[in-house]
């Protein structure tokens, strides 16, 4: 905690240039990424295994504070989008350091430039909805779900910490990690290219993902009865699941008609998500292992149960994204779904 | 010129004074073209002789006087008052121990400098002529700049990676290790390379560029950084180090 804090504090009385501010906020907008992430995909594999529970996350998507924050995840991304591409080049091409200034410049104006009209978009689809006098899940529900998220993220600590202690227990804690003592691994150079590797293929994955969900569609409209879907043409003569529209209006059969979209044999979303899955969570949860590992060097303990936490949550969410991209979305569902839909709006 | 001056204060060995605190002082009569290290004097010669800080050649050569000089790492034998205006704050260099006000323990620092073998290491047999081993010019520019390199301590102190995590190696070890690396007369390379790949080696580095404004030698040490990691990551040391400049012009 202690190197966290003075980290914290001094970066706020050095006057390092632009490049720390860059560095901070690449940090703080990582995080934040890996936060929605790990909401985002439990969630979108309840529309498989609960499917009510996924209308529920939609609908609490749409309650207002999580359209203030759609709104700073989607400046998240897009600076970390662009930070992380200057970084990538700069670090592939040292000798390009004098223009790092200007650099770093150019990505806060680019995620001006590109946030003006993508919130202009996004304020677009909220002023709609909000015209059609809504319905919000209540607070209660809201802190109620969110609570169980804050609940697997703290078992996943707890066991991390767990795990960690017993190592300490049995393999001892007298670890040197001081260079030249030859221990440690030897991974981290592959971890440096596969992060910038991984994050130069991630940018054009997200921003597809991000203006199909959040510009073409809109999050208001994933629920929305008899609404097109976003990257699926409409097939009259298709089944109800892949027909292109939203016939039930639940947020389960937009996952299903996304998944059931079939071009020349290939289930084109299932193969993107499944890519976009992969990229990010192992780049995100790498990430998330960088910075808190940062702070944690001085404690043995520490330090391993920040990697354990990192491997866990990786790994957790690989597994349940993968098991839902493998998973089918049938009627019976989409019917748990609008039971779910019409439960969380009655009015009490 | 009058000057304000706030100087980060910190005695071990006295009650109250064990505590860091900043304390000020006045002084009258400044020359816009005198250095921070002569305020400093005036303050320890004329107003309080108990003010310790480290200095020796006081000419920018021997990198004794790293401190952060109103929020920067600088040389206080470098920094003319007109750089850095009348009110002028100084505290000491952040990550490694404070011995005293303004001086540091140097040590942890030191090891890490020792840990990438910063010495030339080269066994085989002296040419037969008997006289120096040869190297081109070109070759030779692709490690001129970290070798002026005069271990202030500056850039390692500057980076919040290290400041975050001291057992972090940081830029001036691995501005050493480079020396030597890209060094085609140098046999240890590899080594060197095997050393900086560990977890605390190059890869802590963020490309966060505060080390590089911080070097009062002007080397371009994030540049260097990242030859070594792209080194560490290729295997080899040909083709990866870009000289900074003819050799004549970057050292005049």
């Amino acid at each position: 905690m202690t190197a966290l804090v003075t980290t914290l504090t001094e970066t706020m009385r050095y006057r390092g240039a632009i490049g720390q501010w860059s560095w901070v906020l690449h940090r703080v907008t990582g995080l934040g990424v890996v936060l929605f992430l790990t909401l985002h995909v439990i969630g979108v594999a309840y529309s498989v295994f609960y499917p009510g529970l996924w209308e529920e996350e939609v609908l609490i998507y749409q309650h207002p504070i999580f359209t203030i924050g759609e709104f700073v995840l989607t400046a998240c991304v897009v600076y970390h989008a662009l930070n992380g591409l200057r970084i990538a080049i700069l670090d592939s091409r040292p000798h390009l350091w004098k223009f790092q200034k200007q650099a770093a410049t150019y990505v806060l104006l680019g995620t001006i430039v590109l946030l003006i009209p993508t919130f202009i978009i996004m304020f677009g689809h909220v002023l709609n909805h909000y015209n059609e006098s809504p319905t919000f899940v209540d607070i209660p529900t809201l802190i109620n779900a969110m609570l169980r998220f804050a609940i697997g993220i703290a078992a996943a600590a707890a066991l991390a910490v767990l795990a960690s202690g017993l190592y300490g227990l049995i393999g001892g804690n007298q670890q040197d990690v001081t260079v030249g003592k030859g221990t440690g691994s030897r991974m981290e150079r592959f971890w440096w290219s596969f992060m910038r590797i991984s994050g130069v293929l991630i940018i054009p994955l997200v921003f597809g993902h991000l203006a199909i969900a959040h510009l073409v569609q809109g999050v208001f409209d994933l629920n929305m009865a008899n609404a097109t879907i976003g990257g699926v043409p409409i097939a009259d003569a298709g089944a109800i699941l892949a027909n292109g529209i939203n016939n039930s209006g639940t947020a389960v059969e937009y996952v299903a008609e996304r998944w059931n979209f079939l071009i020349a044999g290939v289930a084109l979303w299932r193969i993107y998500d499944a890519a976009l899955l992969a990229l990010v969570t192992v780049h995100g949860f790498n990430g998330l292992r960088y910075v808190v590992t940062d702070y944690t060097m001085s404690s043995p303990l520490m330090r391993r149960a920040a990697t354990y936490l990192c491997f866990i949550g990786g790994v957790a969410l690989l597994v349940v994204g993968v098991l839902a991209l493998l998973g089918t979305i049938d009627t019976t569902a989409v019917q748990l779904a609008e039971e779910a839909k019409a439960h969380f709006l009655s009015v009490p | 010129m009058d000057i304000a001056f706030r100087i980060r204060r910190f005695n071990p060995e006295v009650q109250g004074k064990n505590k860091p605190y900043w304390q000020e002082f006045q002084l009258t009569d400044v020359e816009e073209t005198d250095r921070v290290l002569e305020l400093l004097h005036r303050v320890k010669w004329e107003q309080d002789g108990t003010l310790t800080l480290r200095r020796a050649c006081a000419h920018g050569v021997c990198g004794s006087d790293a401190m952060r000089i109103n929020g920067i790492n600088r040389l206080a034998c470098k920094v003319l008052v007109r750089d850095v205006g009348t009110k002028i704050q100084v505290e000491p260099i952040l990550g490694l121990p404070v011995l005293k006000d303004l001086v540091v323990d140097m040590e942890p620092f030191f090891d890490h400098y020792r840990s990438v073998m910063p010495f030339f290491v080269n066994d085989t047999a002296v040419p037969t002529d008997g006289r120096e081993r040869l190297q081109s010019q070109e070759d030779r520019e692709k490690f001129d700049d970290t070798t002026k390199c005069i271990l202030c301590a500056a850039c390692t102190t500057s980076c919040p990676s290290f400041w975050a995590n001291g057992q972090y190696v940081g830029p001036a070890a691995i501005v050493q290790a480079h020396r030597f690396i890209f060094d085609t007369r140098d046999q240890a390379w590899k080594e060197r390379l095997e050393i900086l790949g560990e977890p605390n080696g190059v890869w802590r580095c963020r490309t966060i560029y505060n080390c590089t404004p911080a070097c009062p030698r002007e080397i371009q040490v994030t540049k260097a950084i990242g030859e070594v990691k792209l080194a560490i990551r290729a295997g080899k040391r040909e083709g990866i180090a870009t000289p900074v400049g003819p050799i004549a012009e970057s050292n005049s």
